[in-house]
Order: C-alpha cells, then sequence, then structure tokens
C-alpha cells in the first residue's frame, strides 16, 4: 500500500470538482494547481489549498509539466490527479510525476505512450486481432502527402490529432478542396490542444454508432470491462449526449466488444480507468481509439452500476483497491448524460463567455449534476465550453429521457447562453427516440444550430409583467417588435 | 432566486427573473429568454448578414488571415479563422466583392463584435 495523503488537481472546472468530492470522502486533503483566470470558479473554493501554476493560456499552465509538478511538490503533494483534456493522456507528465516522487493516478507511463498515440494503438490491436477503419497514419506528414493519401483512402476521410481527443485537431474532409484548408487547421488545433501537430487520417464511415467500452485494470494485473456508453450524438466530434447502455446494441455484439477492449487493456498491461471507443456500422464493429484515462462521460458508468469510478483511481493508485468481480456487475435502468455547453444554439452553437448571473439546477430523485461554476463566476474564452453535465437514471430509456427533458425544464442558467434548448431538441427528435441515431444525427438534423421560435401569448405575458415589475419598463413599442426585444435563449 | 407569480387574465403565472447587464433574463413554463432593454446593443449577427462586414462572432484569436486586401473573394468563401475555447471557427464571406480592409494581425485578441475584414461588395 502507498499512502495518499494530500493530492494535487492538474485541472479545472467540473472535473476538479468531481476529484475534491472523491478525496474529501476518502479524507484526502486536496490542493488545485489552477490558472490565474481560474479563481472565480467551485473547485477554487472547494479545495483545501490552491497554488497559481500560470495564465490563462493553456501551454503556460494546465499543459506545464514542470509548473505543474513543481507546486504539487511546493505544498507537499504525495499524488497528482490530472482529470481529462489537459495533461491527462501526456506520458512524459505522467513519467515526469513518477520522478519527482508523485503518484501518478492514471495509466502507467508506458501504457499511455503505447495506447494514447492512436498509431501505435492500432498496431497493438491488429495484433489482438481487432478490426479497425482503414486510414493513413505514415510519418510524412506534409500536407500534399496527407492530401494523397486522404485521395486513396476515398473521401470522405477524417483527420485527427495523434496525440489526443475530444475533438480538437478533427476535421471530416468530403473534398480535395477542404482537405487543402481543413488538413493545416486539424494540425493547428493540434499544435494549439496537446504540443504536437502529428495528424492521422481514416476512412469515415457515415451511418455509424459510436460506442465505447470502460474498462477498468487494477494494479494486480486484473482487468474487467464496465459495459459500454453510446456517445453517437456527436457535433463537431464533441459529444453531446451519452447514454448506457446502447439501445440498438445487440447481447452477442456486446460481449464481443467488450472481449475484444479488455484483451487490449491486458495486451498493454493496462492500469486505472480506460475507455476503448469504436464505431458500430451494419452490425461490425471497428476500433476507433483508446483514451487512457477517465473520461467526461464516466458518471453514466457509475449510475448504471453503482459505482464510484473516481474513488477506484485513487485507491487503485494508493494500491489499497478490490477490483470488482465481473460477474457483479450488473447494468440496471437506463442512464442519460447531458453536456451543457456555454453557446447559444440559436446562433450555431456560437461560444457564450461572461459572467453567471443565476444558475439553478433541479434537484430530484434520479438526478446527479456535475457542475463548475456558481452565480457570479466567469465563464472565460480561454478553455473548453462545457460548465457542467446533467446525468439522470431511471428504470427504462423511455423514463430517463423524460426525466433528462424535466430537468432541462426546470432549470437555467441566466446570464451567459447555454444549449438547454438544443439538448431538448435532440432528446426529442424521432431518430433519438428510436435509438436509431448515426453519428450524422447532427450534421443532418440540426446543421446549423436551432431557429428561434416567437414567445407563446404565456411566455409573453408573463415576461412583460416581468419587465414592468422589476424595472419600470415596458418592452413592447411599435418599432420594437417582440420577437427582435426578447430573445429565448 | 425568489419565484414570481403574477395574475394575469384570471391566471396565476410563475416564472423566474433577474436583471443582469441591461437585460432582464426570464425563465418561465421550461424556457429561459431575455430581454436587453436599456442599450440598443448591435446584433453581430443580423449586422453581419450579407453585409461585407466580417465581424468576430465571439471573443477569441485571430489563427489564421486567408486573404490579402484587394484579393478578389467569393460568397462563402473562408475569410478569417478565430479560435476561442480551443475550437477553430472559419469566418466566411457574406457576399462576392474585394478585400478593403483587414484590420487585425494572426495572433490578435479581438472581442466580440470587433470588425476583422471588410469586404466590399461588387453587384
Amino acid at each position: 500500500m502507498k499512502k495518499i495523503t494530500k493530492l494535487a488537481i492538474a485541472n479545472r472546472g467540473e472535473v476538479a470538482v468531481r476529484i475534491i468530492h472523491a478525496c474529501n470522502e476518502l479524507g484526502i486533503k486536496t490542493v488545485l494547481l489552477h490558472s490565474e483566470p481560474d479563481v472565480a470558479t467551485i473547485a477554487y473554493r472547494m479545495s483545501d489549498e490552491n497554488v497559481c501554476i500560470g495564465p490563462a493560456k493553456v501551454s503556460e499552465s494546465y499543459l506545464n509539466i514542470e509548473a505543474n509538478i513543481r507546486s504539487a511538490k511546493s505544498v507537499g503533494a504525495d499524488a497528482i490527479h490530472p482529470g481529462f483534456g489537459f495533461l491527462s493522456e501526456n506520458a512524459d507528465f505522467a513519467e515526469a510525476c513518477v520522478a519527482a516522487g508523485l503518484i501518478f493516478v492514471g495509466p502507467r507511463a508506458e501504457s499511455i505512450r503505447l495506447l494514447g498515440d492512436k498509431i501505435s494503438a492500432k498496431k497493438l490491436i491488429s495484433e489482438a486481432g481487432v478490426p479497425f477503419v482503414p486510414g493513413y497514419m505514415g510519418d510524412d506528414q506534409s500536407v500534399a502527402t496527407l492530401i494523397l493519401e486522404a485521395k486513396k483512402i476515398g473521401f470522405p476521410v477524417i483527420v485527427k490529432a495523434a496525440a489526443g481527443g475530444g475533438g480538437r485537431g478533427m476535421k471530416i474532409l468530403r473534398t480535395e478542396a477542404e482537405a487543402l484548408e481543413l488538413i493545416p487547421s486539424a494540425q493547428r488545433e493540434a499544435l494549439g490542444a496537446f504540443g504536437s501537430e502529428i495528424v492521422f487520417l481514416e476512412k469515415y464511415l457515415d451511418h455509424a454508432k459510436h460506442i465505447e467500452f470502460q474498462i477498468f485494470g487494477d494494479y494486480k494485473g486484473g482487468c474487467v470491462h464496465l459495459f459500454e456508453r453510446e456517445c453517437t450524438v456527436q457535433r463537431r466530434h464533441q459529444k453531446i449526449i451519452e447514454e448506457a447502455q446502447s439501445p440498438l446494441l445487440t447481447d452477442g455484439l456486446r460481449m464481443q466488444m467488450a472481449k475484444a477492449a479488455v484483451t487490449l487493456a491486458q495486451k498493454a498491461n493496462y492500469e486505472g480507468a480506460g475507455t476503448v471507443e469504436f464505431l458500430v456500422q451494419d452490425g461490425k464493429f471497428y476500433f476507433l481509439e483508446m483514451n487512457t484515462r477517465l473520461q467526461v462521460e464516466h458518471p453514466v458508468t457509475e449510475l448504471l452500476l453503482g459505482i464510484d469510478l473516481v474513488k477506484a483511481q485513487i485507491l487503485n493508485a494508493a494500491q489499497n483497491f478490490v477490483l470488482w468481480k465481473q460477474e457483479d456487475l450488473v447494468p440496471r435502468g437506463h442512464v442519460i448524460e447531458a453536456r451543457i455547453y456555454a453557446e447559444n444554439p440559436f446562433e450555431n452553437g456560437i461560444p457564450s463567455v461572461g459572467k453567471i448571473g443565476a444558475l439553478y439546477f433541479a434537484e430530484a430523485p434520479g438526478r446527479r449534476f456535475e457542475i463548475g461554476f456558481e452565480a457570479g463566476d466567469s465563464v472565460t474564452p480561454f478553455y473548453d465550453s462545457m460548465i457542467a453535465k446533467m446525468i439522470v437514471w431511471d428504470e427504462t430509456r423511455e423514463r430517463a429521457t423524460q426525466k433528462l427533458l424535466a430537468t432541462l425544464d426546470e432549470s437555467f442558467v441566466f446570464g451567459i447562453h447555454v444549449n438547454f434548448e438544443y439538448l431538448k431538441a435532440i432528446l426529442t427528435h424521432p431518430d433519438f427516440v428510436s435509438g436509431k441515431m448515426t453519428t450524422q444525427f447532427i450534421p443532418k438534423y440540426f446543421p446549423n444550430g436551432l431557429t428561434a421560435a416567437e414567445l407563446s401569448p404565456d411566455e409573453r405575458a408573463f415576461a412583460e409583467h416581468a419587465l414592468k415589475n422589476m424595472t419600470g419598463r415596458v418592452s413592447g413599442s411599435s418599432s420594437n417588435p417582440w420577437n427582435f426585444s426578447w430573445r429565448v435563449v | 432566486m425568489k419565484k414570481l407569480t403574477f395574475e394575469i387574465d384570471g391566471r396565476m403565472l410563475s416564472g423566474f427573473a433577474k436583471n443582469i447587464d441591461d437585460s432582464l433574463w426570464v425563465h418561465f413554463g421550461g424556457k429561459t429568454f431575455c430581454h436587453p432593454y436599456q442599450t440598443q446593443r448591435k446584433d453581430s449577427r443580423k449586422t453581419s448578414v450579407k453585409s461585407g462586414n466580417i465581424t468576430a462572432p465571439m471573443p477569441g484569436k485571430i489563427t489564421k488571415i486567408l486573404v490579402k486586401v484587394g484579393d478578389s473573394v467569393e460568397e462563402n468563401q473562408s475569410i478569417i479563422v478565430m479560435e476561442a475555447m480551443k475550437m477553430e471557427y472559419s469566418l466566411k464571406a457574406q457576399v462576392a466583392g474585394i478585400v478593403k480592409e483587414i484590420n487585425y494581425a494572426t495572433e490578435s485578441q479581438v472581442t466580440l463584435g470587433a470588425t476583422l475584414a471588410v469586404i466590399e461588395k461588387v453587384t
């Protein structure tokens, strides 16, 4: 057993809050390693100690390995949890933590290197006999070569950052002209987000479902799968809705995919929480990538199985953990997660920044919220626009959907725009209701976000009364018709 | 926040409302909407529709400028690439014409609504 008494969090926002909760319950002190602007966040107020690691720019703070390690050491932390994004899949960081005498809450550096790099992960999975999507993963990274290879694979082709996930540095190329514009753009995004501009190409499957398997390996070499999550509803490769179990996956295919995920993890001597992502099309599955970290959507699995993945990560890192028995992991009911993005769905999802004037998430049985900000905090343009997650559990998919819709109706954020109406439009769409959605769902049905509807008579009447009551003003004037003076947000 | 209830035409309607920076934000009947009452703030989206001005739809950084002054551009041609919240957004020409102004350099931080480039419409 190793002793963890003080854990440093090399992350921000809602995942930092999630880790602090786990540590509080385990009796571990927390240190938040934060950037200059991130003092106005819940994690900053909740953690036992804070150390500023640098300015807003991620390359000088959240991606700065040396600053994170030095700051963690300066306050006597004995472990680091990297959360997701930022340095979570950086093998150099994991290695540097260990070299500095810190416990890295995550897989071994060599596993991250092997699996986190999608190119070597593909080599490994092909040895394991698992199918993957045809593509190009060569060393020649010139735009001309990449375009030539894209033409060989055949459009549509997807370009992805070799060093990371989460939608950054990913673009779909449909024509040679698009390839010429978007490959350099993907390289820049990859460099900005992950510090490496290496990209690879893949054939783009155009009616696939995104289904991923959560796995967990313990420090003794055991490994179990924790069933799947379906994350098919994506926009620009950013997940929006995640659920478990997948509504249309057959038990036969599920077991084959689970076996493939565990085989891959064991081949890589994997320790800790990890996710193997697949695309499923026409009854066949293809390996997509492995994320060697906690995922944003981990609460879906936690509610489905009644487990705590973050505590499991920390306890496993402290070598004080008993791995679940595979037969004890039994899914029950249905879980859906909605990611709350600070963006305006009526203006094609443009990011919305500024001060949160009010934030109310309506509590009730079977609802869980992961939130990084509260009223008075500001959402800044420097980081990802996901500010919170809503996760619901109910006995069936239909009831879970109803519960999530009710939660969205009863909750609100004032001061910045959020995607509640967008989420409701997705959840009530016939393709989502039937479970038949593919990764084309958003581009096909919501290519430009939503079109704002006019207010109903009751909405208008209530709004007018509130305006008069609170400001003494009247909105309606002949030069200022209703649909212009009020905006649905 | 306290719930507000108004009697309107003999019915009780309840919801939430708060004044934030010259706007009244309202939550009623499952929807949130706001009314920017004080300043007739220019809506960057509305002014840019079919206009030759390329304005920043959000605060962020200019990562790439794809044209230079004097270039002739097509409608829907990408003019400037911006980055905010770690994602890139391509700003396209709303009209066909000649690039008349480019007001910022690559790597500049720009504010919401800033006029980044002007395209003189060719009719």
